[in-house]
């Protein structure tokens, strides 16, 4: 099957670690030219190699996700070096945390803040792509209770409801939007690599209810976003799709 | 991950040039140590007999006539305060029969033996013998209690059973300069447990005077402490390491989520880890600059500490066998004592104490003296880690297939103590 990625532009937030960069790298391996942005100068300079040597242009700025000028900035900026913008995956994100209301502001002003500027500032390049299409990673945990009530869980669900209602008003603009909730996943510097051995019992507890007994892999979560959008999936719009390994028990009809 | 230290003219009142690795070899350390009566009895004859132990922090004998009664191997001391507020002690043993005079801790007018009400003035001289006139002898003419030099120092009451030996003061140089700016007269004692642990007081000092098992029994602490560049001072017979806090190891990834231990020492200083946006690697020298900025408003006085004192842990043993855990906030002290017979056994004391604020009030209860077996409760998981690890390597020390301990560079601290043990215990 081919995706129709080769040639387009395409734009990662947090695209310097973990699922972000598994995204990137998907899409550079696929020929598109690919920007990111994140927190550290290091992760972009490495990330930016690995996509050039991909055979693609790269862009990327280093920034704090909750600086929305800077979002801004760098979205803007991304479509002027690429002339132009085709795909934009948000998945810039602040991390978990508990439910204190600092961590209320920071899910907020990341998470969520990062997601609605970005698409803002992409919007007019992605209707003149003609093949536009927009990918917010959400969370397993919006679907489902998880550990604890907290900000995080409750901010990735709103992003859910935000990209379904983005997927309607931009349909007859040929933009796609579509939404994706990955599982816990494990990478190396993944925070559950740390809660792994900093609370063990937490991680074992987590484990316990995934059928399979292991984490996501970031390839598996970027094998499916990529596909969510590229070309190839183009009837397929306002759609959440969970990617767990069967974790949430919940039945959707 | 380089990890920011005080540099040279950086502000400091403690010491913290590193000193020169002394060359201990690298011989195996005799297990027999551990193990033997033997070597039990040399220890008791030559090094406790001989050297200042650590008594009681001074606020337990606060008030004249306050005293507290400490175990040694098979000697208990009574440590008291007098009305002129010096701190005296005695052997807690009655001229008469025998009897132990005192037990736990209190306040008395005198000391009275409860078997034939022998009686006791504050300073040790007999007050009262009940029907002295049927002693022909009379009154035994030691005069009363038997005394043991006692020196104070930064809040601890120290002993000497040796009347004729060192001075404190030669005795604890260089820890004077060293530990003075931590003020611990300024901390309130929050916890004091006694535990009985199944393995030599040596099993337990060693396993304290090195992080090398950070890696293997507390893995949690990886995401709070660098466990492997430290530095490691060894002085004539104390020594120290100073272990980089509210920072992860070198051996893990770098992660966005702040790390549970760390966010708690964040929050502990009042700086709220969901505002912080910087990389992990750069909390430990912002809290440093935080809680200098924010500690006087507090009510935290910090001034003569230096920068990484702020987070750090400067993890002191004053020998032969206290393990301090200094903090700016807090002191977690170790005693380790040997069982009156068994080289199996031994006591171990948890003496937590923390910094009070500016005019907070001390709490009108002193933590009571809670004494429990291995296992009864929780001291917390990396205590617990610890303590349920120590019987299996006295255990081992027993093995045929076992003969000494084989130490890397990392165990230095471990050889040091070996070597000012060896001074006093004079042969294996």
């Amino acid at each position: 099957m081919e995706l129709g990625l080769k040639g387009m532009k395409a734009a990662v937030t947090g695209g310097s670690r973990g699922i972000g960069k598994a995204i990137a790298m998907h899409l550079a391996q696929e020929g598109c030219d690919v920007s990111i942005c994140a927190r550290g100068e290091e992760g972009i300079a490495a990330t930016r190699a690995e996509i050039e040597a991909e055979g693609v242009r790269s862009f990327g700025t280093a920034l704090q996700g909750r600086d929305g000028d800077a979002v801004r900035g760098w979205m803007r900026e991304t479509c002027d070096v690429f002339g132009g913008l085709d795909l934009l995956v948000c998945s810039l994100s602040g991390g978990g945390g508990t439910n204190e209301e600092g961590y209320w502001r920071r899910s907020f002003e990341i998470d969520v803040m990062s997601a609605t500027r970005a698409v803002d500032e992409a919007y007019p390049h992605l209707k003149k792509s003609g093949k536009g299409s927009i990918l917010v990673i959400s969370s397993m945990a919006a679907a489902e209770t998880f550990v604890s009530p907290m900000a995080y869980n409750a901010m990735k669900a709103s992003l859910v409801t935000w990209s379904k209602q983005l997927a309607e008003q931009y349909a007859p603009k040929g933009i796609r939007v579509n939404c994706l909730e990955p599982g816990p996943t494990m990478f190396p510097g993944s925070n559950w690599e740390m809660i792994k051995v900093a609370r063990s019992r937490t991680y074992a507890g987590v484990l316990r209810q995934q059928p399979t007994r292991r984490m996501g892999e970031v390839d598996e979560i970027a094998k499916s976003a990529v596909f969510l959008a590229s070309p190839a999936a183009s009837w397929v719009t306002g759609a959440t799709l969970r990617v767990d390994g069967g974790y949430t028990k919940g039945v959707q009809f | 991950m380089t990890i920011q230290r005080v540099k040279p003219g950086d502000f400091t009142k403690t010491p913290v040039d590193k000193t020169e690795d002394p060359d201990f070899g690298t011989e195996m350390i005799p297990k027999e140590r551990y193990t033997s009566r033997d070597f039990m009895q040399k220890e008791w004859d030559r090094l406790w007999t001989k050297v200042w132990n650590w008594g009681c922090a001074s606020q337990d004998i606060e008030e004249p006539g306050d005293y507290i009664v400490t175990s040694l191997g098979k000697e208990e001391i009574l440590l008291t305060r007098q009305p002129d507020g010096t701190a005296k002690g005695f052997y807690n043993v009655c001229q008469h029969r025998g009897n132990r005079l005192m037990m736990g801790q209190g306040n008395a007018t005198t000391f009275k033996c409860n078997y034939h009400h022998w009686e006791y003035k504050l300073t040790g001289e007999f007050e009262n013998i009940p029907d002295i006139e049927t002693f022909p002898q009379g009154a035994p003419p030691c005069g009363g209690l038997t005394e043991v030099r006692v020196e104070e120092w930064n809040g601890f009451v120290f002993f000497c059973l040796d009347p004729d030996g060192e001075s404190f003061d030669d005795f604890i140089h260089p820890l004077k300069e060293h530990l003075g700016p931590y003020h611990f007269d300024r901390m309130v004692k929050v916890t004091d447990w006694t535990v009985e642990w199944e393995c030599n007081w040596k099993t337990s000092v060693d396993a304290f005077n090195e992080s090398y098992h950070v890696q293997g029994i507390h893995p949690e602490l990886l995401y709070f402490i660098e466990d492997k560049h430290l530095q490691i001072d060894t002085y004539e017979k104390h020594n120290r390491y100073l272990i980089p806090f509210a920072t992860i190891s070198h051996r893990v990834n770098e992660t966005t989520e702040i790390p549970h231990l760390i966010k708690h020492a964040m929050k502990e200083a009042g700086m709220d880890p969901a505002d912080f946006d910087g990389r992990i690697s750069e909390i430990r020298p912002a809290l440093q600059k935080w809680k200098r900025e924010h500690g006087a408003e507090q009510g935290l006085d910090y001034s003569d500490l230096n920068d990484e004192q702020l987070t750090d842990d400067y993890h002191y043993m004053i020998f032969p066998n206290i393990t301090m855990n200094t903090h700016a906030d807090d002191l977690m002290l170790f005693r380790q004592r040997p069982h009156e017979t068994d080289p199996d056994k031994m006591y171990f004391d948890v003496q937590m104490f923390k910094l009070l604020k500016k005019d907070e009030e001390k709490p009108r209860r002193k933590p009571k003296n809670e004494r429990f077996k291995h296992g009864e409760r929780s001291m917390g998981l990396v205590i617990d880690q610890d303590a349920a690890n120590l019987p299996g390597v006295q255990r081992g020390m027993h093995s045929e297939a076992y003969e000494g301990l084989w130490l890397g560079d990392q165990e230095l601290r471990i050889r040091h103590f070996h070597k000012v043990l060896m001074d006093y215990v004079g042969e294996d």
